[in-house]
Parts: C-alpha cells; sequence; structure tokens
C-alpha cells in the first residue's frame, strides 16, 4: 500500500515538473471571499468573543492590503496612518512576484496565527499552495516567500497591541454590593469577558476613550425614575413580541441579528452550546455581499473589508471602555429581580455589562465605512445568517441595517433603549472619524 | 472493514474471556443462576437524555424473603421492560416467577423500588416508583401486596400510594414510633437549570416534583408534609435518600440528596411528628451532583456516618475533559446572591461528631473520586470488623464532556433542536462513554479506606446503577446485586465464606413493623463497638436484604450485643458465638435511655455578652484569583492582626484587633467585667492598610507599652506605602506613629525577642509573598532596636529565607540564648542559632530529611512530657486535592510561561509517577492563551503530565518548589535534634492555623488549644471548614473540640488567646472574615 502511493507521488512529482507552464496564477475576489469565510467558520469552532473576532478580522485584512496598496496607485499605504504600523518591506525579488497572490498568503498566514485550532486554515492553505505550484511554481515561490515575510512584519507590529498582556490582567470582580453594577447572568453566569479590551491599542482613534458616551439614566429602581421606565420597557415590548409569536417582525429582527458567538444550552447534565458568527462577523458577511453585488474588483474587496474592519476593531475599543466604566446591570437580572421572576430574554444575554450595546457601536460604525466603500443607499439582501437556520432580510442601506441591529437588542431583551440609541451614536461618530483620518484611495 | 470486525470481535472475546475473577467477589453466570433481568434502555429520537435529564438513572432492585423460606428473593425494576421478581432457590439458582406473581407492574418508566412489610402482616410487600405525566409516561406508583402464596395484589390505590408524579425513591420507616411503616417518597425536578432560582422555591409545594411524607394510618397512608415540614418544592432534584439515627435521640432522621444547585436537606427529627431540616447547622458543605447516599458507623464511636456520591473522575482524562467545579465568582454569586449552600463536585464523607457536627473526611478517606456514581453501599465485605464500601457506577454518555460541549454539539444538535426540539442518534453517538467500572474500597484503619477495585471484583465496562446487598448463598458473607443498563444484572458473590468471621441478625420486632425496621444493633468485641441500624433502603432506588451483618475477623466470641428496638427498649446478649444466623425476637427489654454525652467535660462554654467585643473582621472584595488565576490558594486572607496587652496602664490586659483593607481596626480597654472601645485617632486614620499582625510591648523602654502593625495582604505591590508596617508609642494617653525602616513586604509575622541581650526587644519580621508574583521569595528581616529606633540588621541572613508565615524565638540549644525557627509555606521549618557572631542557620532535622511543607504555624510545646521543647507544627492537612509525600512531591512550577511580562505559577501533584497539573485546560489557558493553540481540544490535552505541556527548554526556565509533607504534627526534640511525628487523622482535616497554650482542665500542667480552617481556595478545593479544634495534652491525649463544649467548625481560625477579665479566665478566638467570639473556661 505505502509502496503505490509512493508511486504516485513519484509520478505525480514527474507530472509536475514536466509541465513547467508559466501560466498566471490570478487571485479572484472570490478567493479573498473563500479566505474570509474559513477564518469566520474556525472562529466559530474556537469560539472567539466579540472584541476579539474583531481583531482577528483586522490583521489579516491590513496585511492583505498593504500589499496590494504597494502596487496599485489608486489605494494608498495605511502605515503611519493606523497606529504604530510602519511601511511593509519591500520585496527583493519582483521578477514573477505576484502581488494577489502574496496578499493571499499573508492573509491565509496571519488568519493562523490568529485562531487556535490552526490545522483547519493549514489543510486549506496546503490545497491552495499545492495548486499554484503546479500552475506556476515560480511566481507561487516567489510571491509566498514575500506574502509571508509580509506577514511577518504586520505580526511583529499586531504583537505589540497589548493583547498578549491583557490575558493575563485580572478577572473582572464582580461588584456584589452595588445594585447598579453588572451580574453575572443565566444560565451558564459566565464571568465578564474582555474587562481590559480598553487596553488594546486602537487603530485610528486617538484613545479608548475619545468617543465616551453620555452615560445612561442614573441607575433607580423607583419607578418613576428614567431608568426604571428604560427597565420596565424593556419587559413590556418582550412581553407583547412574545405574545406576538416567534414569526413577528420584532422576534425575526431579534433573532437574525444575535450574533451570539456561544449561546450555552442545559438539559440537567447535559450541557451543549450553539454558536453563530459575531456582530463583526455579520458585517463582515454584509462587506461581502456588497463586495459581490457590486462586482468590485480583488483590491476594492480587500479596501471594504479592511476598511470596514478597523472601524469595527476601533468600536469595539471604544465601547468595551464604556462597557467596564459603567459597568451597568443586564436587564435580565432586574427584570428577575424587581418585576417578574420567571421572565426570559428572547435572547441569552451575553456576558458583560450591558452600556453600550456593543452591536449597536460596532453596526453604527461598520455602516458609516461600508456607505464610505460603496455609497448611500446601497440596497442589500443580507443572507449572512442562513447558514444558522435564520432567513434572509433586504435592507435599503446599510444605515438601515445598523438601525435595524441596534433596536434588535431591545427586541431579544438584552439592552436598555439608551444602550441602543446612544450606543448607534457612538459606532456612527467613531466611524465617521475613522473614514475621516484615514487616506486610503487618491 | 471485514478485518476490523474480526479484530472487534476477537477484542470481545478477550475482553469477556480474559476478565479476572475478584479476589472477593465472584459474577456467577445467568446460565448458572436463572438471572436474565437487563434494563434494556434505547435511546430513541423522540426519548433521551435531551428530553429526559434522569434518562441513564436506571431501574431498582429490591432484595428480600419473600416466602420466608430463608432464602433472600430479588426483584428488579425496570425503566421500560417488566420488572422481575426471582424467587431463591438455594444453591445460587433462582426462579422468574414475576408474571404469576403479578408484579411485573404496568408504569411507562418505573425507577426504584423497596421490599417492606407495608401492612404490618410478617410478609414482604413490593413498592416501585415510577415517572408519570412528562415525556408521555403514564402509569402510577405500584404497591404489590404479598398475598403469602408467592403471588401478589397490586394495591397502591388503596393504600392512597398510587401517585403519578416524579418518583426515584420511596423509603418505609417508622417516623412516629407508633409501631407502623411510613413512607418518605422521594420526588426528582424536571426543570431544566437554565437560572437557580430562588431558594425559597423549596417551600412552595409542587405534586409532580416535591417529596412527600405519608404517614400509615393502619389500612391508609395521609399525606402529612407540609406540617412534618418537608420541603416539596421544584428544584428539588431528589436521588439520595438516608435513614438513621443522626442525633442518636431514638427518633429517625432524614438526609436527601439532591442533584444540581438545590442543597441537599438534612431532616432532624423533633419526635412530635415533625421534622427540622438543619443542614446548615451542621454542615459546613455538600456533595453537588448528590446521587446516593449510604450509612454506617466507620469508626467504631456508635455514631452513623454518611457517605453522599457525585460524579468526580479520579482518572486523568475524564477528569480534565468533563466540565468541573464552578469558578469562584459564579460559587460567590450562587451562595451570596441566590443563598444556596457550599457545594462541590466530589463524594462527601461525613464523620459525625458527639456535637451533631460532622467531620467532612472523603479527600482524606480516599473516597473522594469516584466518577460517575449511583449507589454507595457500606457492608463489612471481607469480614474483618471494618466497613468496605461498594460504590456503582457508569453512564453510558458522558453528557459533560468538555469537547462535546464547546464543540462537538453544535454541529449536531443545532439543526435538530431548531426544527424539532429533539436531538437525534447522531447526535448522542458523539458524547463519550461514561462506562466505567464498579469499585469497592476497604475500611482501612481510622478514617482510611483502600481502593480494591482493582483485586476484589472483575473490572468491568457496565453501567451499574440501583445495587443491594444480600446473603443470597446463606454462607454468612454479604452478596451484592447491581441493576445494568443494557446488560444483565450482575450478582457479586462473596468468597470471604469462612475465611473470616461474622454474625448475621434477623431481628423480630412486634406489631405492624414486624421486620423491626429502625433498630439498632451495639457489638462489643474485645473492646471494639460496632454499630449497626436496621435501615434496608441503601445505596440508590434500592433496598438490602433487612438483616444486620457484621464480621469479626478470627475472632471467635462477641462479647456482647446491645439491640435497641424502635420502642425505645433494649435487650442484651452475652458471649455470643461467631458464624451463625442468630434469630433475635423482642424479649426480656428494659428501657433504652438516649442521652448524648460529650466524652469528656466541657471545658468552655459561650458566653452571650462576648464581654462587649463587636469585632467583626470583614475581607475586602479583592479576590487573588482573578489577578494570580492559577495560584493554589489565597493569599490574602491571612489576617486579621490581633493582640493583647495593657494599653493605658491600668495592669488590665486590653485588646487590639487589626482590619482589613480600608477597614479601621480598633482597640479595646478592659473594664472592670467586660471591654469598651476605645477610639484613637491616630490609630483609626491608617485604614488603608491590612493589618496581618500585631504585637504590643514596651519598645522604647518608657515603661509604657506601644503597639506595632505588621502590613501584607498581596494587594498593594511596589512601593505603596500601605504595605509599611507601623509602630505607635504610647504618650499622654495617646499614640504617635514612629516610622519603622520602609521595608515593602507583605509582612506575616513580627516576633519580639532581645536576642542581643542590650535590654531592650528587637524584631523578626517575616514576609510570605510577594504582590501578583505568587512563588517568588519575599525578603524577612532583623531590626535591631537601637537608639535611633529600629534599623535592619546587617548582612540580612533572611533576605529570600522563604515564604515565612510564623517565627518562634526559643532557646533550642539550651544555651541560654533564644535562637529562631522559622515556618512557611513550601519549605521546610528552618532553625538559626544565636551565636555571639549573629545568627547561623544550623540543620537540626533527623536524617536530613526534607520537610517542606505549607506550615501555618509553630508553637513550642512538651508534647512528649520529657523535659525538653518539641514544637507543634500547623500544616495544610491530606484532607486535599493536595497531595504530596516524601516519593511524590506535590510541585510549583514558577516562571513567564507564555513570555508576556507577567509570571505564572503551575502547581502539579504526582499520579502513577508523574506530575499533572492540577488545573484544568480552561484555567491553564486562561493566563498562558498559547496552549489553546497547542490543544486544541480537551481530549488532547487531558491525561498529559506536565512536561508533556510544556517543553523542557521552557519548564528548564521556571523555578520549581516542592512540598513533601502536607500533615500537622510536631518536631519531637530528640537530644537537640528533631524529628518530625505527624498527628492522628481527625486533625488532618483542615489547615492548623492557631495555637495558645494554658492549664485549660486545671491539671497543673499545661495544654495546647489548636484550631484552624481555612476557606482561601477555590470550588475546586472546596472548603477546610471541619476542623472544630483540638485539645493536645499530650501525644497520645488528643480530644477534639466537638467533645469540650467548643465548636469552631465553619469558621476559619486565625488566632486563639487566652485572658484574664476580673476572676475568670476566657478564650478569644479571631476568626477571618467573621466576628470573634469569646468563651468562658469553665477550669
Amino acid at each position: 500500500m505505502i509502496r503505490r502511493i509512493g508511486l504516485l507521488l513519484f509520478l505525480a512529482v514527474l507530472v509536475i515538473s514536466c509541465s513547467q507552464k508559466k501560466e498566471d496564477i490570478v487571485i479572484s475576489p472570490e478567493d479573498f471571499h473563500e479566505s474570509v469565510d474559513r477564518v469566520t467558520q474556525v472562529m466559530i469552532h474556537d469560539i472567539f468573543s466579540p472584541p476579539v473576532a474583531s481583531r482577528i478580522f483586522v490583521y489579516p485584512n491590513i496585511a492583505a492590503y498593504e500589499i496590494l496598496a504597494s502596487q496599485d496607485n489608486k489605494y494608498l499605504s495605511l502605515a503611519n496612518q493606523v497606529r504604530e504600523l510602519s511601511p511593509i518591506p519591500k520585496p527583493v525579488d519582483t521578477t514573477s512576484l505576484n502581488y494577489e497572490l502574496a496578499a493571499l498568503v499573508a492573509h491565509i498566514d496571519l488568519n493562523k496565527r490568529l485562531i487556535f485550532s490552526e490545522e483547519r486554515i493549514e489543510t486549506y492553505r496546503d490545497s491552495l499552495y499545492a495548486l499554484w505550484e503546479t500552475k506556476n511554481r515560480d511566481q507561487y515561490e516567489v510571491s509566498k516567500k514575500y506574502g509571508l515575510e509580509v506577514a511577518e512584519h504586520i505580526a511583529e507590529w499586531m504583537n505589540g497591541d497589548n493583547y498578549a498582556q491583557t490575558r493575563t490582567m485580572p478577572k473582572f470582580t464582580v461588584d456584589t454590593d452595588n445594585p447598579s453594577r453588572w451580574q453575572p447572568t443565566p444560565p451558564a453566569y459566565m464571568a465578564g469577558i474582555e474587562p481590559h479590551w480598553s487596553k488594546i491599542r486602537p487603530f485610528v482613534i486617538d484613545s479608548a476613550s475619545q468617543f465616551k458616551p453620555t452615560p445612561p439614566p442614573p441607575f433607580s429602581m423607583d419607578k418613576d425614575s428614567d431608568f426604571y421606565k428604560e427597565v420596565q420597557e424593556v419587559y413590556d415590548i418582550s412581553n407583547d413580541i412574545t405574545a406576538k409569536g416567534d414569526a413577528s417582525e420584532e422576534v425575526q429582527i431579534a433573532q437574525f441579528w444575535d450574533c451570539n458567538p456561544y449561546v450555552s444550552v442545559t438539559r440537567g447534565h447535559l450541557m451543549f452550546a450553539t454558536k453563530k458568527i459575531t456582530p463583526g462577523a455579520h458585517w463582515i458577511g454584509i462587506t461581502k455581499i456588497a463586495s459581490r453585488k457590486s462586482n468590485a474588483d480583488l483590491h476594492k474587496t480587500v479596501y471594504a473589508y479592511t476598511k470596514a474592519s478597523i472601524a469595527m476593531a476601533d468600536a469595539f475599543i471604544s465601547c468595551w471602555d464604556e462597557k467596564y466604566r459603567s459597568n451597568l446591570i443586564r436587564p435580565e437580572t432586574l427584570i428577575n429581580e424587581h418585576i417578574d421572576e420567571n421572565w426570559e430574554p428572547i435572547l441569552q444575554t451575553p456576558p458583560f455589562p450591558e452600556y453600550t450595546s456593543g452591536h449597536s457601536v460596532v453596526s453604527g460604525a461598520a455602516a458609516v465605512a461600508l456607505t464610505d466603500v460603496f455609497g448611500d443607499n446601497f440596497a442589500f439582501h443580507d443572507d449572512t445568517e442562513v447558514p444558522y437556520g435564520l432567513p434572509v432580510r433586504s435592507f435599503p442601506s446599510f444605515k438601515a441595517a445598523a438601525d435595524e441591529a441596534a433596536i434588535s437588542r431591545m427586541y431579544g431583551g438584552i439592552h436598555y433603549r439608551a444602550a441602543v440609541e446612544i450606543g448607534v451614536n457612538q459606532g456612527r461618530n467613531l466611524g465617521k472619524f475613522v473614514i475621516d483620518n484615514l487616506q486610503m484611495t487618491q | 472493514m471485514n478485518r476490523i470486525c474480526i479484530s472487534i470481535v476477537a477484542g470481545l472475546l478477550i475482553a469477556s474471556c480474559g476478565k479476572k475473577e475478584g479476589e472477593l467477589f465472584k459474577n456467577p453466570s445467568s446460565e448458572q443462576t436463572g438471572i436474565t433481568f437487563t434494563n434494556s434502555l434505547e435511546e430513541s429520537d423522540a426519548l433521551n437524555i435531551l428530553d429526559y435529564l434522569y434518562f441513564y438513572n436506571g431501574g431498582g432492585v429490591a432484595i428480600g424473603d419473600i416466602n420466608n423460606d430463608d432464602l433472600p428473593d430479588i426483584f428488579f425494576s425496570g425503566n421500560r421492560v417488566k420488572n422481575k421478581l426471582y424467587l431463591n432457590k438455594g444453591d445460587l439458582t433462582f426462579e422468574d416467577i414475576s408474571e404469576k406473581a403479578g408484579v411485573e407492574g404496568k408504569s411507562d418508566w418505573n425507577t426504584g423500588t423497596v421490599m417492606a412489610d407495608v401492612n404490618g402482616d410478617g410478609l414482604l410487600d413490593i413498592y416501585v416508583c415510577a415517572v408519570v405525566g412528562i415525556n408521555g409516561f403514564e402509569g402510577y406508583n405500584e404497591l404489590f401486596i404479598n398475598n403469602g402464596d408467592n403471588t401478589f395484589t397490586e394495591s397502591a390505590s388503596k393504600y392512597g400510594l398510587d401517585f403519578d408524579s416524579y418518583s426515584s425513591s420511596a423509603v418505609f420507616f417508622d417516623y412516629d414510633l407508633d409501631g407502623d411503616l411510613d413512607l418518605y417518597l422521594l420526588n426528582h425536578a424536571v426543570h431544566t437549570q437554565e437560572s437557580f432560582g430562588r431558594v425559597d422555591l423549596r417551600y412552595e409545594r409542587n405534586y409532580e416534583t416535591g417529596d412527600k411524607l405519608m404517614r400509615n394510618d393502619g389500612d391508609t397512608f395521609t399525606e402529612v408534609s407540609e406540617d412534618a415540614g418537608i420541603f416539596g418544592g421544584i428544584n428539588g432534584y431528589g436521588l439520595g435518600i438516608s435513614v438513621s439515627d443522626f442525633n442518636q435521640d431514638g427518633y429517625p432522621d432524614l438526609y436527601i440528596g439532591n442533584d444540581f444547585h438545590e442543597d441537599d436537606y438534612y431532616y432532624i427529627n423533633n419526635g412530635d411528628g415533625t421534622f427540622t431540616e438543619s443542614l446548615r447547622d451542621y454542615f459546613g458543605h455538600t456533595s453537588r451532583f448528590s446521587m446516593g447516599s449510604d450509612v454506617a458507623d466507620i469508626n467504631h464511636d456508635g455514631l452513623p456516618d454518611l457517605l453522599s456520591l457525585d460524579m468526580l473522575p479520579e482518572d486523568e482524562i475524564p477528569l480534565k475533559s468533563s466540565e468541573g467545579d464552578d469558578n469562584i465568582q459564579i460559587q460567590r454569586l450562587r451562595v451570596e446572591r441566590f443563598g444556596y449552600h457550599y457545594q462541590f463536585t466530589r463524594n462527601m464523607l461525613y464523620v459525625n461528631q458527639p456535637s451533631g457536627n460532622y467531620l467532612e473526611t472523603a479527600l482524606l478517606s480516599g473516597i473522594a473520586a469516584t466518577d460517575w456514581s449511583w449507589s454507595a453501599l457500606f457492608g463489612d465485605y471481607d469480614q474483618d470488623g471494618e466497613q468496605d464500601v461498594f460504590v456503582s457506577n457508569g453512564i453510558p454518555k458522558r453528557p459533560n464532556d468538555l469537547d462535546y460541549i464547546r464543540f462537538v454539539s453544535n454541529e449536531q444538535i443545532q439543526k435538530k433542536l431548531d426544527n424539532t426540539k429533539l436531538v437525534d442518534q447522531q447526535a448522542l453517538n458523539l458524547m463519550p462513554s461514561g462506562a466505567v467500572n464498579n469499585a469497592v474500597f476497604r475500611g482501612a484503619e481510622g478514617l482510611k479506606f483502600q481502593n480494591k477495585s482493582k483485586e476484589w471484583i472483575t473490572q468491568d465496562t457496565l453501567v451499574s446503577g440501583a445495587t443491594a446487598y444480600a446473603d443470597l448463598d446463606n454462607d454468612g458473607d454479604l452478596d451484592l446485586v447491581t441493576n445494568n443498563i443494557n446488560t444483565e444484572a450482575t450478582l457479586y458473590i462473596n468468597k470471604t465464606n469462612s475465611k473470616s468471621n461474622y454474625l448475621k441478625l434477623k431481628l423480630r420486632f412486634e406489631g405492624r413493623n414486624p421486620f423491626g425496621i429502625g433498630s439498632k444493633v451495639y457489638s462489643y468485641h474485645k473492646g471494639t463497638l460496632q454499630f449497626k441500624e436496621l435501615f434496608p433502603n441503601r445505596g440508590f432506588q434500592s433496598s438490602s436484604q433487612p438483616i444486620v451483618h457484621f464480621g469479626y475477623g478470627q475472632a471467635q466470641k462477641v462479647d456482647s450485643l446491645k439491640i435497641v428496638w424502635p420502642d425505645k427498649t433494649h435487650q442484651m446478649l452475652r458471649d455470643v458465638d461467631v458464624n451463625q444466623t442468630l434469630k433475635v425476637v423482642k424479649k426480656d427489654t428494659k428501657p433504652f435511655e438516649y442521652n448524648k454525652k460529650l466524652k469528656t467535660k466541657p471545658l468552655f462554654e459561650e458566653i452571650d455578652s462576648n464581654l462587649g467585643i463587636d469585632f467583626e473582621h470583614k475581607e475586602d472584595n479583592h479576590i487573588d484569583f482573578n489577578r494570580e488565576k492559577l495560584i493554589p490558594y489565597r493569599v490574602s486572607d491571612r489576617g486579621p492582626a490581633m493582640a493583647l496587652g495593657d494599653l493605658n496602664n491600668d495592669n488590665k490586659t486590653d485588646i487590639f484587633l487589626g482590619s482589613s483593607k480600608f477597614s479601621p481596626s480598633k482597640v479595646y480597654f478592659q473594664t472592670d467585667s467586660s471591654f469598651i472601645e476605645q477610639k484613637f485617632a491616630e490609630i483609626l486614620k491608617d485604614s488603608i492598610r491590612e493589618d496581618i499582625t500585631a504585637l504590643i510591648n514596651d519598645f522604647n523602654g518608657d515603661g509604657k507599652n506601644d503597639l506595632i502593625i505588621g502590613a501584607g495582604g498581596a494587594d498593594f505591590s511596589g512601593k505603596a506605602r500601605p504595605l509599611l508596617n507601623v509602630l505607635f508609642v504610647q504618650k499622654d494617653s495617646l499614640f504617635e506613629t514612629v516610622n519603622l525602616p520602609e521595608l515593602f513586604d507583605n509582612t506575616s509575622t513580627i516576633k519580639a525577642n532581645d536576642f542581643d541581650n542590650d535590654g531592650d526587644l528587637d524584631l523578626f519580621v517575616g514576609s510570605h509573598v510577594v504582590s501578583s508574583k505568587f512563588g517568588e521569595i519575599p525578603n524577612s528581616y532583623l531590626l535591631e532596636n537601637t537608639e535611633n529606633g529600629f534599623v535592619v540588621s546587617e548582612g540580612n541572613l533572611f533576605e529570600k529565607v522563604g515564604m515565612v508565615t510564623d517565627a518562634s524565638w526559643s532557646d533550642f540549644d539550651s544555651d541560654g540564648k533564644d535562637d529562631l525557627i522559622l515556618v512557611g509555606e513550601w519549605m521546610q521549618p528552618k532553625f538559626f542559632k544565636n551565636t555571639s557572631n549573629g545568627f547561623q542557620e544550623v540543620s537540626l532535622l533527623e536524617a536530613e530529611k526534607t520537610l517542606n511543607g505549607l506550615w501555618r504555624g509553630i508553637h513550642p510545646f512538651d508534647i512528649d512530657n520529657d523535659g525538653d521543647m518539641d514544637y507543634l507544627l500547623g500544616n495544610w492537612g491530606t484532607n486535599s486535592k493536595f497531595k504530596a509525600d516524601s516519593n511524590a512531591p506535590m510541585q510549583m512550577y514558577f516562571s513567564d510561561f507564555d513570555e508576556n511580562g507577567t509570571t505564572e505559577t503551575i502547581v502539579t501533584t504526582q499520579k502513577n509517577g508523574k506530575q499533572f497539573p492540577l488545573l484544568g485546560l480552561d484555567e491553564l489557558s486562561s493566563q498562558i492563551v498559547s496552549l489553546r493553540k497547542t490543544f486544541v481540544s480537551y481530549k488532547d490535552f487531558a491525561g498529559k503530565p506536565i512536561d508533556a505541556l510544556f517543553e523542557k527548554s521552557v519548564l528548564d526556565e521556571a523555578s520549581i518548589l516542592e512540598v513533601n509533607e502536607l500533615r500537622s504534627g510536631y518536631l519531637e526534640n530528640k537530644d537537640g535534634k528533631f524529628n518530625f511525628v505527624p498527628f492522628r487523622e481527625e486533625l488532618q482535616v483542615s489547615p492548623i492555623t492557631a495555637f495558645v497554650s494554658h492549664d485549660f482542665d486545671g491539671d497543673g500542667s499545661e495544654e495546647v488549644l489548636v484550631g484552624g480552617n481555612y476557606f482561601g481556595t477555590t470550588p475546586f478545593h472546596g472548603r477546610f471548614d471541619s476542623f472544630p479544634g483540638a485539645l493536645i495534652s499530650s501525644k497520645n491525649d488528643i480530644i477534639l473540640g466537638d467533645d469540650l463544649g467548643l465548636d469552631l467548625t465553619k469558621k476559619s481560625v486565625r488566632h486563639l488567646h487566652v485572658l484574664t477579665v476580673g476572676e475568670s479566665d476566657y478564650l478569644l478566638v479571631t476568626f477571618n472574615n467573621e466576628k470573634s467570639k469569646m468563651y468562658k473556661l469553665l477550669n
């Protein structure tokens, strides 16, 4: 058996080496979408929280973008535009260098560094490598070498973003004495995730607190207070739409934008998780849809991904800064304690403080970035969540989608109105700042 | 493919033929016995563990002689299959008479079963529990009344016992001692654990899930649950039930084991038809996923001890790939916010004490981890006079497998759930099997059990649940029967036979309780007491043969047998021959007085006033594990500081009590008969500091006492001012701060002594840890008292001397100069000789042994009364997941494993010669993320020793500290050399933290009172809360605090002090995170 495989390999090598055709390796936008999809799938498997997921998207995109921009006059390098990024090394050997191929190589390589289950990326990468080698070995070798060199350069920059240090920083300590403070929520009562995300080096914004939102209504369980009214509103909306049923528009909206990477389910001793993509990944999905719909070429596609993912990465830093500043208790905890002990939100409450709504901030920022790339009133059918059993929804614009994503958190029973409305504005302002301060096109 | 089939078949053949017969038990085949009962259970799309959480809990087994031919018969209940009744025909052959007996049953889902003489006619009846009303299950609990001709008549509705609810077990016992058998029906909740819910849900009765107490009123049963104080809520996941007269007042009490977050219930029978649930009064913590339980007196003190099972695996692979204990914040939430009791995922062994408290010793006893365990059955299987225990084990699928939860379940379950709310077979098949072998432990000396699973029984892959014992072949020893899922029931036939001696008692009581359920038997031979109660309901969903069985080893005679009948009368039998079945009929009885006596005269008495000391120490919210996620225990909880001394020059002892971060310390002045708090602005203003240690003495030689406070807490770091120790000197009835050398270490102890003999007091200042760098060794110091105040002694010998916790100035070489002994964690006791050239470390441990411990305290005491000074040492104890001895040390690796500038601490213990980290992948990777890349699944990680987790080069960089002695004990002085002698087991249940010498019993010589307990660990370790304190008079005379009127359980002792107020002496106990407590000394 082994001998037979050996023989086949030998023949294969012969065929490859004898057929040294010099066919150009063409990297299509679809090839890039595929790489993004692959890393998204691995993220679902490995379970990364939304802020960490945003970091996994952004660095590989920047690496690919920097390679393409270095050779395409339409696009400008991000070096010295985003914090602490220096120009990527210039290629030594440009004779058979295929920049697009190098860009994809760099993208895949950084994806692999950022996730846990490397084997899943390696299998995909190796099949591509084999294909490219057959097609044009010279081009493959030279471009791969350069792609990996750039990936290394980006990785060095990436490693200075304080991510490693934040891993060993203290866990979030729950404040049990102050009734306004966040408490872990059912069913898993997970500890607050990423309490130090504000210490991650931002990309464009000056600091994590640059877009610090106005505070939420002051905590009060006095029935006439603004805060209490917001609690009551979450409860009332939830009851209303539950009564309307699962098919109601509001429940559909809540489910569509759930984007919870880890919904834990307990049945006695049996536990399991149902997993979805993160809010960031949903907007990465929308970026793909818009790129395809507008027939964007590879360069524009990578540009769109890069701009959207930078805006979202900064949005998470800004939002998480506020979350652990205001450290506000979730509706589920208060409603169970004060209004209805049996109430459960339509969506599972995610494990971090309430204010502001992460999905709102991130959607606000992403929509501004995508509008900047693809224009306003860009209508699209959003089928991003179809693999997770959810329907297609259609939107007249990115902004409309962001508004719906924001309000979905109230329908889902996991956010008060202030977190949603102020949150989406926080994201928009941040997004505006990002596009105003990044010169990516001539 | 063919080849695979062949090898599978071959494998099966080897597995079935090659099984070694156990040394103690053999398993006759069903061809030999005729017992073919199989609890066949098939998962289907419509019914499986996702739809019904107790799908794998199995059926029941009950053993008893239904036709009074002296041969015990066996009844099995099956979940989906018909019940079976096997008539014992002798010689281990059985006849299936189920059909003609009319006991096959009608319910769709049967659970536990019990044989009991419900109508009191001298014939055993059979009760079968059922789950009805969920998953389409129909039927009801059935009561088969014995007609006396090997047939039965189902009569549940006639007796009012035809419940259609979620029953798991039933117990017939006479709770009101009116002579007939009442019923406790154990039901289980089904509401899935989406949120903890209120604790007080247990007070709202629910028919389907709530337990029920049914009083036998002759022809029918009347529900009395509510009036009797029995909980019946929707959150009682009742799986375990044990009946015993736990408090020895003649009335049977109950222990109910609840699965999941609901607390277990400990019902004390009030003797007036009611019960008082009293778990928190007597139990500091319980098992969490409580399953079956059993009761026996394991330590010959005539008190029933309790074993409650859980599901912690011992084997590294399931251990590290299964969901474990809560993290500390979830536990706090569960306890502090929701109000549940402390629960931990492991078996618990509660050793009953005369005070009613329990020593919880499962880890020390070696039976804490038996994996997915259902039934515990005590019995003297080898008849050596010690109680052994059999544990049935296994689950077809492990639903708490971490890979399944995190990675596998998603794709498989999600689609199915979304569409149908059901899960399919394919998804179930991805869960790993939990078919682990049954276990048996031999009762060893003291509180220990020895795992004999590999020797005594065949290594099986059965999923065994309900288990019962009986002497099936009437050869005098105890045989066992297990009801298995999807395999034939197993008979374990005991081969002890005549190798050891036994006595088997069949009791004949009167009236409607002819079997004498609830009787007690005290057996005495050669000064050894054995105590048994006749409650046949044992283990899990089963009842055993109603006999009392004792083993006697080679002893030929039982000196006396005292039989105490349920009606509080007793009779004595003397000089009883062994190796017989004795039928004891009630006759010539005398009244039996239940009066609980302490073994000794109490020496301590609580006083309500506390003499005006209202100090309550409160720890701040700092959780060490949030900052250093991998450290083995907290270091910020070593306060409060405490010192005695006269602070106002009236020759009365005053008290200083230091506080935690941000709380002010307190000074109490003694008045004529009590204490009054005195506020000193200078001392109060310093509240940021965490006070760990304090001492009162005249440090500046002005004839007035001063106060030194040692600061620590391991929260502040670097050159933070709150880390500085302070000296307050007394000036004109006020205090003034005097600066001490600026040493920013976490002080653990300050001990004063004029070591340079210049007439003033010098200091040793010991340091415990470096903040946020657990494992790094801090500096300790000698401070010399000079004209310019205290200065650090030159050439500091105590730099990085160890993680010091305590010190003792003592002239150990009898040269007239006080020497210094240091103890600490991850180090051995160190001796420093006071010479004319300063201090010199000397090696005084006998045989050059290393004695690295987690030492908490040292106290000089001549324990062997030979005139030289010995030293008592407080250590961690052995009732812990920490394991260490000289052959298999516990190790701590300290390094920056992931090279991100922060150090990590990994503690490992040895199993099978290899060092395994105590913590799992989730915990380790929360600090060292790179492990997630190396181990993408829990399966990859599980079972890997530390040298397979990290590259050798990484481990070589780490500093390694070791512990090879965890026991507390004493250093015996042998002509100036010291030999370590451990204390007995009862003193190893918790860390020992405090000592005080005094003549407590008024015999003219001093004893030492020791205190302990410690809660600074994560739920993985549990809480060390059951040590009641102990009085040490000499090495062979140690009495537990329980026997002396002292209750130090459930609290963590930091200091013990004796002081005189007015005419009387008092003991002041200072606890961490708790009110200080004053006891009056009664001598």
